[in-house]
């Protein structure tokens, strides 16, 4: 039997304590593992929404706010300079107007589930015009849960077109048996269907997209603007291009790009970040004190015995092995109960975190749903099955909200070689101790007697 | 053949200097037992501390086979101590959670013991200072204070040291028991021509002892 068996089993000698040890530090451990689990899902989901972040700037007249809007138009000798901004790669300007059933032959189709319910009574709801300069863009899908149009039939118009054409989302088309070469009326014009197009979400495929020129035309509204969207080169341009852009407007629009929305979304989720590290420091360090302490009580305890052990000839070399086996077992331990009760905890942790800081946040909440799936994690005898790569950004901006569906969690190796570097950490902290107080122990006290 | 010669050991405390062993010269003979008496605090246990090199004199010389120990670095003393000398104390200062053949495979550990050689010779000195089988595997807690100086004897001379120093060996134990743990230093004297040094305060052990040295204030002198 040698000294490193000597310190495993010196680990035991007294159960009670053993146990209060080892439970303490699996405490610790389990809450540094849910914190650098909590934190990295935290970070793959900052990380994924500034992804996904688009690098465009929304223009709008001041108090517009989607269809409802009440603002007055802006021009599009405002608008139209912007392009040669720097940074400034595109710019995709719309004009939208509502046509009431004397204005055109359209029927809007009436949504089914709870929004039919909202128009009906005998209601007919207007049909909305989207003229545009660049179709084939999300103009109608962004606000309503849906996507970029696609077109499904026939073809779109190009950018500068002036004719009275236009492409039908396709409920709208269905609801009035138009297709490709139909004709409906607007504003008392013959109106030819080039095109049908789908984006998603019935809502957002009951409107009409037309031409800017021809819609600034037919509605009397030459060189008038509902909205205007800037494309800037890079993520880094984007709030300086904003700042400017709303310097260029003054008053008359509302200037905002999706960083600004991004940065308020995510405010909360950095609180997560900042209050993981630091409970994270203040676990690891309570552990290594709990260890250092026990250590200490451990080696004045057994004074007597490490002065007969180098009495006997045992080098110090020997003894500091003996106490750097007990306090690393102490650890392992720890560790092993600690590492099982963390990988449990770090979802609901992680889930507690967020929602505790989101409900305090200017961006009103998160919505989570519920069941969400516990961490990523399998164990198979000692082998860890390695990350299935961090989750996709489950963060959704629409129009009217944010939504954080889901954080999800999952221990990668890097968490793991972490808690592994942390344990090793505790277990150098609480050697220390013991080794420089069996370094002092004088051989000679054995002989005094107590 | 131990030859010391002129050692003196002083003690900074905060009440002031202690002489603790004052310009001490002896020689013992190889298979002699030698036992030292005195007054409390006259300096018998830093004596023997400086004959197992557990401390370092401040002056003088100790010489064991014409070597000399005093100026040995921290590494010498560990290697001496595990190879040339054995310990008995009063206490028995055993360690608890190590069975009794496992406290006397100790300081053969210390040595340089090859694994398996180490249970082999534990067992034979433990059967030769009268621990048999049924008891060696027992925890000190388990075996009367008898039975634990005895094992605290075999640990002293399982690595065959030449020197024996003993702190007051039978001083936790009662008398019929005491005289049967002298007898076996004894034996350990003559059998094997080792150098026993008994530190006592029980007249009739010093008097089974070969010689008699008496100390007072750290001054040793012969009584004959
Ligand atoms: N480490 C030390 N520091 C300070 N003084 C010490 C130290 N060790 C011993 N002394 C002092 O040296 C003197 C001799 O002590 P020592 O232990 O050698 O006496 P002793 O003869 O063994 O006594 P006893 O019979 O009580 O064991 C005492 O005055 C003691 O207080
Ligand atoms: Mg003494």
């Amino acid at each position: 039997m040698g000294s490193l068996q000597r310190g495993v089993r010196n680990t035991f000698r007294n159960t009670i304590r053993a146990v209060a040890v080892v439970v303490i530090l699996a405490v610790a451990i389990a809450v540094s593992i849910s914190m650098l689990i909590a934190r990295d899902a935290v970070s793959a989901k900052i990380a994924s929404v500034r992804a996904t972040t688009g690098t465009t700037i929304t223009v709008s007249p001041k108090g517009f706010f989607g269809f409802q809007g009440s603002g007055t138009p802006l021009t599009a000798s405002e608008v139209t300079p912007l392009l040669s901004l720097p940074h400034v790669t595109a710019l995709q300007e719309t004009l939208s107007q509502r046509l009431s059933s004397t204005d055109t032959s359209l029927n809007a189709s009436t949504p089914s589930g709870d929004l039919g319910q909202q128009f009906g009574g005998g209601f007919t709801p207007p049909v909305r015009v989207v003229g545009t300069n660049s179709p084939g863009t999300a103009l109608v899908g962004g606000a309503f849960g849906g996507s970029t149009e696609k077109i499904v039939k026939g073809a779109s118009f190009a950018s500068t077109s002036d004719a009275d054409v236009a492409i039908l989302g396709t409920d709208l088309a269905r609801a009035n048996n138009l297709v490709v070469g139909s004709t409906f009326t607007a504003w008392a014009t013959h109106v030819t269907v080039i095109g049908i197009y789908s984006a998603g979400s019935s809502f957002a495929n009951n409107n009409v997209i037309m031409p800017l020129s021809t819609v600034q035309r037919l509605a009397h509204q030459a060189g008038q603007l509902t909205g205007a969207t800037l494309t800037v080169d890079t993520l880094s341009h984007v709030a300086a291009t904003t700042t400017l852009v709303s310097h260029k407007l003054g008053s008359t629009a509302d200037v905002t790009s999706t960083v600004q929305t991004t940065q308020t979304a995510l405010a909360p989720l950095d609180s997560v970040q900042t209050i993981s590290t630091y409970t994270l420091f203040g676990a690891v360090a309570g552990a290594g004190i709990i260890l250092l302490l026990s250590m200490l009580m451990i080696v004045r305890e057994r004074r007597r015995e490490i002065g007969v052990l180098k009495a006997i000839g045992a080098p110090t070399g020997s003894i500091i092995r003996q106490f750097i086996a007990e306090s690393t077992t102490f650890t392992v331990l720890g560790s092993v109960v600690g590492a099982g009760v963390g990988i449990v905890m770090s979802s609901p942790i992680a889930s507690a975190l967020v929602s505790a800081t989101g409900d305090t946040s200017p961006a009103g909440g998160f919505i989570r749903p519920p069941g969400g799936s516990p961490g990523g994690f399998t164990g198979g005898g000692n082998g860890f099955t390695p990350p299935s790569g961090m989750p996709t950004g489950s963060f959704r901006f629409g129009g009217f909200g944010r939504t954080l569906t889901q954080l999800h969690t999952s221990v990668g190796w890097g968490t793991l070689s972490a808690a592994f570097a942390i344990a090793i950490l505790v277990a150098v902290i609480g050697a220390s101790v013991a080794v420089a107080s069996v370094v002092r122990v004088r051989p000679a006290e054995v002989l005094r007697s107590e | 053949m131990l030859i010391i010669t002129s050692l003196n050991k002083t003690f900074k405390t905060p009440a002031g200097d202690v002489t603790a062993v004052r310009d001490v010269s002896f020689s013992t003979k190889p298979g002699e037992m030698v036992a030292i008496v005195g007054a409390s605090g006259s300096g018998k246990s830093t004596l023997l501390s400086l004959l197992g090199l557990l401390e370092s004199p401040d002056n003088g010389s100790i010489k064991v086979d014409d070597v000399e120990l005093a100026g040995l670095d921290a590494k010498g003393r560990t290697a001496y101590r595990a190879r040339k000398v054995g310990f008995v104390f009063q206490q028995f200062n055993l360690i608890p959670n190590l069975s009794a053949l496992e406290n006397v495979m100790l300081p053969l550990e210390f040595a340089g013991w090859s694994v398996s050689e180490r249970k082999t010779r534990a067992r034979e000195v433990l059967s030769t200072v009268g621990l048999g089988d049924d008891k060696v595997l027992r925890r000190p807690a388990k075996l009367s204070g008898g039975e634990q100086q005895r094992v605290a004897i075999a640990r002293a001379l399982v690595t065959n040291p030449g020197l024996i120093l003993a702190d007051e060996p039978t001083g936790n134990l009662d008398r019929k028991t005491g005289e049967r743990i002298i007898a076996l230093l004894r034996d350990a004297a003559e059998q094997e021509k080792r150098t026993v040094v008994v530190v006592t305060h029980d007249e009739k052990i010093a008097t089974a002892a070969d010689r008699r040295l008496e100390i007072e204030d750290g001054v040793l002198r012969e009584i004959a």
